[in-house]
């Protein structure tokens, strides 16, 4: 196999992966948001400064 | 014939779209206040970041325009072979994720920092030497980031150069405004934000270079520039280089403070696992990617190159020649995007000074300054590729993107070296002789099995006068980095620059934290010879006698790193076996 075909195919994995994740973090993360928010607000009213 | 300068058509619709990204992004980050209680809020989100946004905070604080630009530069000068760098990352990553790899022992440990560590394994002296190196080459690391993304700006945007100081300041502000307020929390979340912008707008900028140069114009130009160079890096960077970044990357995704921040704030050590496997995806990404546009961008004006002629009747009146004309018109063609014009120019200048039989000084010394200029274009060829073929519009969505990157790095690196700077080593300077600068740690243990002490948690006096000292750190430090990037002037390639500042503490960070969670022996005068050497070896790059090159010094760095820390241990071992040699 050549160096060239080598590096197109790095290349097609690392944009495919790229643009995947991207979308997975998109649709997932708003929920994994919401959670944080939902852990430090119940931290905040058990231990009130 | 003659190049003709490149006008950006950035126009108000896409000021509109950039700033109204910014808007939002600041609103966003101030509004988490509310949520902010200790210090431990503060720095690590409580420790509840998920896994998605984990991996988007994770690549947005380490994805800025600077880091496209680099590596932009990297495939515009290395070609293909460049790509080599993305797969160690990779590599690292996927290592890291799988085995748990010092990231699993340092987050059971419930630490803030980097170096905290090392006052649980070798005492508050080591602690400080390790913020102090941290302390003073992160911040002197992240102070040239304004200085190269100017020129990006001002190319893309068109931007006068008046107006760069203030623009440059302005994103600091908006960085510092939600980094003080708000902390880890306000960056997890604007950093989710801003990862859809950046994504967006990497994924705009991709599409425009496969659509207007192609992967075959891209593989022609490597193959008929660089003369057989370009596709195999073993050849082209050297097994030297190759081990020097497998080491670096090791060292990066594990004891670097903006990406351990990033572990630490996980939900659990499992989850920090999960999210080096997914991120070593977008690692790989986030080099080749750009380095693709820095190859697009050299077919892009190689494709619209001048021929360059000289008409010298000896070969050294040619070179004198060509370094007149060059001397004359180089900046200007830089300035305007005539790139067609310079490049080839500054390649055949590079080739005659080569070739020059006599090798006298001056003969050296003009081909090393080409060679400079030709990494000078490569750093500016994409942005001004972009100028030159991105549509009203789009060219909005990348600028987001990209301000996006940016600001997110900021904040990202203000928190990390804050934090550094203030529980590490103004926090201890501050703190009553004797107690920990931070209690906090409950329950962990070091390599050796033996526990840690477990401090009574969240003191509310204690965490309030933490919050205020990072929070105040974390403004002194914008205010130095907006000093520093107005006053300092980069002598040579930024990447050089980086990398000496980056080398300084990362080779003895990983060997210290490495041998004290692995090896029973590690002993603090190990740890101290191990930072001094390591600093020392860093340093040498910059002394011109010993004309050490950035990989070497990089090595070097390491192996004397590796020897400081062993011969420190068996010379002086740990207190606990000399008494039990003792008995």
């Amino acid at each position: 196999m050549s160096w060239g075909l080598v590096w197109l195919v790095a290349f097609a994995v690392a944009l495919a992966s790229f643009v995947l994740i991207s979308l997975a973090i998109a649709v997932r993360g708003v929920g994994e948001i919401r959670e944080l928010f939902a852990a430090l607000e119940e931290e905040r009213r058990r231990k009130p400064s | 014939m003659s190049a003709a300068a490149i006008v950006s058509r950035f126009s108000l619709l896409d000021a509109g779209i950039a700033a109204a990204s910014l808007a939002v992004t600041l609103w966003i980050g101030v509004r988490v206040k509310r949520y902010i209680g200790t210090i431990e809020d503060y720095l690590v989100a409580s420790r509840g970041m998920g896994l998605y946004v984990g991996a988007a905070s994770l690549l947005s604080t380490e994805v800025g325009i600077i880091t496209y630009m680099y590596q932009a530069q990297f495939g515009f000068v290395a070609g293909f072979s460049a790509f080599v760098v993305g797969l160690i990352t990779l590599a690292v990553c996927l290592v890291v994720g799988r085995t748990g790899f010092v990231i699993t022992r340092l987050r059971e440990m419930k630490i803030l920092t980097v170096p905290e560590y090392f006052e649980k394994r070798y005492g508050r002296g080591v602690r400080v030497l390790a913020g102090v190196l941290m302390a003073f080459g992160g911040s002197l690391n992240l102070g040239i980031f304004p200085i190269i993304e100017a020129r990006f700006l001002a190319i893309v945007t068109g931007i006068p150069a008046r107006y760069l100081g203030w623009t440059m300041a302005g994103l600091l502000l908006v960085a510092l405004a939600y980094t003080a307020i708000g902390g880890m929390v306000s960056l997890i979340v604007t950093n989710y934000v801003q990862y859809v912008f950046l994504a967006a707008g990497t994924v705009v900028v991709t599409l425009v270079c496969l659509r207007e140069v192609g992967w075959g114009e891209m593989v022609r130009a490597v193959d008929g520039h660089m003369g057989g160079h370009g596709f195999n890096p073993v050849k082209d960077l050297g097994v030297g280089f190759i081990v020097w970044q497998v080491l670096l990357w090791i060292a990066l995704m594990t004891v670097w403070q903006s990406v351990a921040m990033r572990t630490f704030s996980t939900k659990d050590p499992a989850v920090g696992k999960k999210m080096f496997t997914l991120t070593g995806f977008l690692f790989l990404g986030r080099a080749l990617i750009p380095m693709v546009w820095g190859i697009a961008a050299l077919a892009f004006f190689w494709g619209r190159a001048e021929p360059a002629t000289t008409a010298g009747a000896t070969p050294n009146a040619e070179v004198a020649q060509l370094a007149a004309r060059l001397d004359e018109t180089y900046h200007a063609d830089l300035d305007s995007g005539r790139l067609g014009r310079a490049l080839p120019q500054v390649d055949l200048l590079e080739r005659l000074a080569g070739q020059d039989q006599s090798r006298s000084p001056e003969a050296a010394r003009l081909e090393a300054s080409a060679r400079d200029r030709r990494g000078e274009i490569g750093l500016l060829a994409m942005p001004w590729m972009l100028a030159a073929t991105l549509p009203t519009g789009l060219l909005g969505l990348v600028v987001a993107g990209m301000l996006a990157a940016s600001v997110s790095t900021y904040a990202g690196y203000f928190l990390s070296w804050a934090s550094i700077i203030a529980q590490d080593v103004v926090g201890p300077a501050l703190s009553s002789r004797g107690a920990p600068a931070r209690r906090g740690a409950e329950g962990s243990a070091d390599g050796d099995g033996r526990s840690f002490g477990t401090g009574p948690r969240g003191v509310p006096q204690d965490d309030r006068r933490s919050l205020l000292l990072t929070r105040v750190t974390v403004v002194a430090l914008t205010v130095f980095i907006m000093i520093w990037s107005l006053a300092y002037h980069l002598p040579g390639p930024a990447y050089f620059y980086l990398q000496v500042t980056a080398n300084l503490f990362m080779a003895p960070t990983l060997i210290a934290v490495v041998g004290g969670l692995y090896w029973r022996r590690s002993s603090a005068t190990g740890a101290v010879l191990c930072f001094v050497l390591g600093a020392l070896a860093s340093l040498a790059y910059l002394v011109p006698a010993l004309k050490l090159d950035v990989a070497t010094a990089g090595n070097l760095s390491w192996a004397l790193a590796v020897a400081g820390f062993v011969l420190g241990s068996l010379l002086v071992p740990p207190a606990a076996q000399r008494e039990e040699a003792a008995t």
